[in-house]
């Protein structure tokens, strides 16, 4: 017996005190934190040696430009300003197309969450137009408003709304009705109901639907830019791609990558600094 | 309050389910008056009624003399689930503070009336704090306080510990029991708990199992409070309604298995 108790709780002690004697090493450099953002930074470090190893030693650079000579390649294009001008008018397609989607998508989705016949009557609708992507489209919208602004605001304006508009929907509809009840029991009339306690529930939804969409609007500026556009991201990929610019296309890759990241980053400080106390018993984000 | 020969009837697909007939009872003003029975006996049911969230289907149910046709400002419901009962974006001062907003209470008032009600509950230290940082009996609390702040006169309370733990639960007792007290309030408190009802109620009414549930007995508890379950008259008394409600459980369980 006393042998046993010896020996058995002594096995774990060692590794016990070395896992300590670790934590309090990694608690000293705060790692928690710190460790996420370097392992990030790692990795991409660890993906453009081998980005640049392969386009170097294995494939052919003409196709598969270096990173070294994508960064060459953007430099003068920074310094020229011409990237922004591109950067900028995608944005503010995206922006305004996104913010508008958005605003008519909420606006639908509280009514249709909330008023059952018009969402029955409307639903079936809805349900048959979501499949037409943004891309399928173009086509129509370039006879519609022709090359200009307008058509691709419509184009990010088409795959905002529904994407918000169904989410919205959702996030009405399931407005706990136990707290429905509360503010009814509190003396709350319908409408009170309806702005104090139904649309701050759905929140949560409304914000995840404009993230998911902010996401789709990224990818259908580009084909929108591509087919039917002079400027943005979209026409300096077409163009480069033309001309046989691959360097140049692969600055314009970049860029998409890094602004949807940027904007996504915004997106979610935006909501945590402003929309938290809607979001805190969720977790969407 | 007051319930006469009351039926509610549900017509879902076209199989009319008759969950509540015959239900008579009369609550007087201060009683702490606990529903007990199985699950799927009705007694939700018959809260949501007395709330006025659901319509009767014959008899009446009348408050002070009224007739109850919808959520009234003299009946406040408690939630068992104060998650989603309670306000998320809302502080806890703001959440009490939402039926004294809607019932237009004077501006001037508020800061008193919500002391006075989060002081009761023991939560003044944390009003800053939002519902997804308080712990479930501190969830409950704060229920408690944001319905007595607009003062209603009665409390309809359905399974409102029901998911907490074991000691939280005993506190939350004698927390209600000292704000019933103190208050004067009426209590309907919906139970499956026999411990529970014998610890609160003045009478217990026992429903039987659906359909067609109804109060089948009433139980005056006149023991003086707090009230000790190894007491021989209440664990007396704990044996009786145990008995009672036994064949009732199990066909309970053999209604709700299969379906």
């Amino acid at each position: 017996m006393v042998n046993v108790r010896d020996t058995k709780p002594g096995l774990p002690q060692a590794p016990l005190l070395r896992r300590a004697s670790f934590s309090r090493l990694r608690a000293s450099i705060n790692p928690g934190r710190y460790r996420g953002i370097l392992l990030s930074a790692a990795s991409l470090v660890l993906a453009f040696l081998i980005w640049q190893l392969l386009s170097t030693f294995i494939f052919n650079p003409f196709l598969i430009p270096p990173p070294l000579e994508v960064i060459r390649t953007a430099i003068p294009m920074i310094m020229s300003g011409e990237i922004f001008a591109d950067v900028s008018i995608s944005m503010s397609r995206i922006l305004v197309g996104f913010f508008s989607g958005s605003l008519i998508g909420v606006i639908f989705g509280v009514l249709l969450g909330r008023i059952r016949v018009l969402h029955d009557l409307l639903d079936p609708i809805m349900e048959l137009l979501r499949y037409l992507s943004p891309t399928a489209m173009i086509p129509i919208a370039v006879i519609w408003f022709g090359i200009g602004e307008m058509s691709k605001y419509f184009l990010i304006f088409w795959g905002t709304f529904f994407i918000v508009l169904i989410n919205t929907t959702a996030g009405v509809w399931r407005a706990p009705i136990t707290r429905q009840r509360a503010a009814e029991c509190l003396g709350a009339n319908r409408l009170q109901i309806f702005l104090m306690v139904v649309i701050p529930s759905a929140v949560p939804y409304i914000v995840t639907g404009m993230r998911v969409a902010m996401a789709s609007s990224f990818m259908s500026i580009i084909p929108a830019e591509i087919l039917a556009a002079d400027s943005g991201i979209g026409y300096l990929l077409q163009k480069s791609s033309m001309l046989l610019q691959t360097n140049r296309i692969f600055v314009a890759l970049l860029t998409i990558c890094i602004l949807g990241f940027a904007v996504d980053r915004l997106f979610r400080f935006f909501v945590q600094r402003v929309l938290a106390r809607y979001m805190s018993y969720v977790s969407v984000m | 309050m007051r319930v006469v020969n009351l039926r509610k009837t549900y017509d879902a697909a076209h199989h009319p389910y008759v969950a509540l007939d015959g239900v008579n009872i009369e609550i007087v003003d201060g009683e702490f008056f606990c529903l007990l029975g199985p699950s799927g006996c009705g007694k939700s049911t018959l809260l949501n009624i007395l709330a006025g969230f659901e319509p009767v289907t014959g008899g009446s149910v009348t408050s002070d003399g009224v007739v109850v046709t919808g959520a009234g400002r003299d009946r406040a419901m408690f939630f068992q689930d104060a998650g989603s009962a309670l306000f998320p974006w809302l502080s806890v001062e703001e959440n009490v503070r939402f039926g004294l907003r809607v019932r237009k209470v004077p501006k001037r008032e508020w800061g008193a009336i919500i002391d006075k009600y989060l002081q009761m509950v023991d939560l003044d230290r944390h009003r800053t704090k939002f519902p997804s940082q308080l712990s479930g009996g501190m969830r409950q609390r704060l229920q408690i306080a944001r319905a007595l702040a607009v003062e209603p006169e009665v409390l309809l309370m359905d399974e409102p510990f029901g998911a907490l733990d074991a000691l939280t639960r005993r506190r939350m007792h004698s927390v209600l029991l000292a704000i019933w007290e103190r208050t004067g309030k009426t209590v309907i408190f919906v139970t499956h708990d026999i411990a529970e009802a014998i610890l609160l109620g003045d009478r217990i009414g026992m429903m039987s199992v659906g359909p067609r549930s109804t109060i089948s007995r009433v139980f005056n508890v006149d023991f003086p409070r707090p009230r000790d379950l190894a007491h021989p008259e209440v664990a007396q008394l704990f044996h009786e309604i145990e008995n009672l409600l036994a064949p009732d459980v199990a066909r309970s369980e053999q209604a709700v298995a299969p379906s």
